[in-house]
């Protein structure tokens, strides 16, 4: 029957088409076309509205046209689907898309400030991140310290190990030749080497060679964390060896009260590295049900704040170092101000921001 | 976006086309937004790079004076003062923009790019953070020292791995799919491209002076509409004109249309054409029986 009837109107229209003396008229209504006429002054109201805040901020939007905003947005959205499914004009959907993903920008931006947000991460990211760790932090201390003991005992016995040990770089002269009296007077109460030097010697704590090391902790937990591992022992290693050699000359007392003043710092932000590295490495070997790609983001969240506060913890060390170290030449002074820090660091990492309990 | 969509952008725009991601708007909205090329982003971060490096260069000079002047000219410490200037301007330049510009930095809206949450979530501002002290790890930290510790103080291995590390990070954005590099990998953000498009006419004639048969209008289908439009839609020129005839010509014979069409109606018949067959697919679509394209017929017989 139906073929039947479309090639009788084929028929009948074949026959309109070809008495082409009075061309045919034929009068159509798109639902397409009417629904976008009818929604067509909502869209141009909200673009405008973009345009505007893409010109001068979201702040120079008045009370009511914030308020209009997420309607808009909304009621764009809901254009875009029902485009999608009524319209075939490519541009209206085309265009719909790209209205709805702008203002979606708009609406869904930040809303904080810079202090806002840096203070934000100050006062609860980074604590908290740093008490999502847990035996992460304990293994990166374990390590540091099998490195701090081996060091010790090994230089004590024999202080060729020094060398061995530690670079010419850090030793700076240092070394089993030196006397009592040179590491006393040189290094331990030297003098104030002045303003500039110590402003020099804060400014430069990026390139120092221990952020140098907590980069490495950090940035090596790619390779699985034992170059992690490997790299905290190391330094522990260093660090005790240059403990023997001034324990040998009778100056123990001394010498950790002038590594305390910044080295509780600098040695927290070292573990810290070493915890975020561990982190990643953990999320390497066992991505479990994710890609690893995507494990390594979702460590990367939990790590990347701890390593971004451990270069803080650098820079509180670097003013330390090069502001009080030497002018502080009291050693019970300087143990004072190292326990001080660690108790701040302390309480800072333990009580800022409490989740509240459940 | 639909199969048909796609095949379209895919037609028109060949192999320039740019990769595509769809996010889900946090009200459940389907968008598909457009990952910038590396030119883009390269070129952004130029600008930026220019744009901070003017102002710590003004910085600088009024750093370096007063340092200078406390310092009696010592070289160590303007340095130092250069790169901790350096450091604070870079970080807090990319955050603030960020924030305030709704995750465009200066070089970022001149070539038209925004930073958004990967999964379509809203952009929160410890992402905007996190992407970009990344950055100084992933980057500018392991050259400064690379550049500053040239004197031997670094040994040879620890150079290598420092090298190896920007390497490393500089590579990221060509290995994976959306061209996140190590800041958007943590912060969970893509960087896309967020062009502004106009809404044009609507190319619907609501008196039609050619009408078609539904046998005529079944010949084509979502597909070859959408390209037509895309023809309609051309800018007048001889060249336009031309390519016009051409597809009416195509369309005369493919749907056997009885009488000849003279040139200056080619355009008319061809609006006419797209009308009635638009108007035409709609209504099956709407009945739940849309036709991709002139090969629907077909495969719904097989």
């Amino acid at each position: 029957m139906r073929v039947f009837e479309t090639s009788l109107a084929d028929q009948a229209t074949v026959a309109a088409q070809t008495a082409a003396a009075q061309p045919a008229r034929q009068v159509v209504a798109l639902k397409s076309s009417e629904f976008r006429k009818g929604r067509e002054k909502s869209w141009t109201e909200l673009e405008t509205l973009i345009g505007r805040i893409d010109q001068s901020g979201i702040r120079s939007l008045s009370g009511d046209e914030l308020e209009r905003l997420p309607l808009l947005y909304r009621a764009a959205l809901s254009s875009l689907s029902v485009a999608r499914s009524i319209a075939l004009d490519r541009n209206l959907r085309l265009y719909l898309e790209n209205l709805s993903f702008r203002a979606f920008l708009a609406v869904y931006g930040p809303r904080e400030s810079m202090f806002e947000s840096i203070g934000e991460f100050l006062l609860r990211g980074f604590p908290r991140a740093v008490r999502k760790v847990g035996w992460h932090l304990l293994v990166a201390f374990l390590a540091l310290a099998v490195g701090v003991v081996a060091g010790y005992a090994l230089t004590v016995s024999e202080e060729a190990w020094f060398n061995a040990f530690v670079p010419g770089g850090l030793a700076e002269g240092r070394g089993p030749s030196s006397t009592r009296d040179e590491l006393l007077h040189d290094e331990i109460f030297a003098p104030w080497p002045g303003f500039a030097k110590s402003f020099a010697l804060f400014a430069s704590f990026l390139f120092s060679h221990n952020t140098m090391v907590g980069i490495f902790c950090f940035a090596l937990g790619i390779a699985g964390g034992v170059p992690t591992l490997l790299l905290l022992v190391y330094q522990g290693l260093v660090l005790g060896s240059f403990i023997a050699l001034h324990a040998n000359r009778g100056l123990t007392v001394e010498i950790l009260g002038w590594l305390s003043i910044h080295g509780v710092t600098e040695i927290l932000a070292i573990l810290l590295c070493g915890a975020a590295g561990l982190v990643v490495a953990e999320r390497i070997l066992f991505p479990e049900r994710r890609s690893r790609l995507e494990s390594i983001a979702a460590g990367g969240q939990g790590a990347a704040p701890i390593a971004i506060g451990a270069m803080l913890l650098f820079l509180v060390a670097g003013i330390l170092e090069g502001g009080f170290r030497q002018l502080v030449a009291n050693t019970d002074m300087r143990f004072a101000i190292g326990g001080f820090t660690g108790l701040l660091w302390f309480s800072y990492f333990v009580f800022c921001a409490r989740e509240p309990r459940r | 976006m639909s199969v048909t969509d796609e095949r379209v952008a895919d037609f028109l725009e060949g192999p320039q086309r740019r990769n595509r991601r769809e996010i889900v708007s946090p009200e459940g909205v389907p968008l598909a937004v457009e990952i910038a090329t590396y030119g883009e982003r390269a070129t952004a971060f130029m600008l930026d790079f220019l744009f901070f490096m003017l102002a710590t260069f003004f910085l600088v000079l009024v750093g370096a004076a007063i340092a200078v002047s406390l310092s009696g000219g010592s070289f160590y410490v303007a340095m130092a003062v250069v790169l901790l200037v350096a450091l604070l301007v870079r970080v807090f330049y990319f955050i603030n923009f960020e924030l305030i510009w709704q995750g465009a930095t200066p070089g970022k809206r001149i070539v038209g790019l925004r930073v958004i949450d990967r999964r379509g979530g809203p952009l929160r501002s410890s992402q905007v953070i996190a992407r970009n002290l990344t950055r100084e790890l992933e980057m500018f930290m392991p050259l400064g020292m690379l550049l500053s510790f040239s004197g031997g103080k670094t040994a040879a291995w620890e150079q290598l791995a420092l090298g190896l590390w920007a390497l490393l990070f500089t590579c990221l954005p060509f290995v994976n799919r959306d061209r996140m590099r190590g800041g958007d990998l943590i912060a969970g953000t893509i960087v896309v491209s967020a062009p502004r498009r106009a809404l044009l006419g609507d190319l619907v004639d609501a008196t039609l002076r050619h009408v078609f048969t539904e046998k005529q209008l079944r010949a084509y289908g979502a597909f070859e509409l959408q390209i037509l439009e895309e023809l309609l839609r051309r800018p007048l020129s001889r060249d336009t004109g031309r390519i016009w005839s051409e597809v009416a010509d195509k369309i005369i014979s493919k749907i056997a249309w009885p009488s000849p069409v003279a040139a200056r109606d080619v355009e008319r018949f061809l609006r006419d054409f797209y009308t009635a067959e638009r108007a035409f697919l709609e209504r099956e679509q709407l009945f739940g029986k849309p036709r991709a394209d002139k090969h629907a017929e077909e495969k719904a017989v097989s």
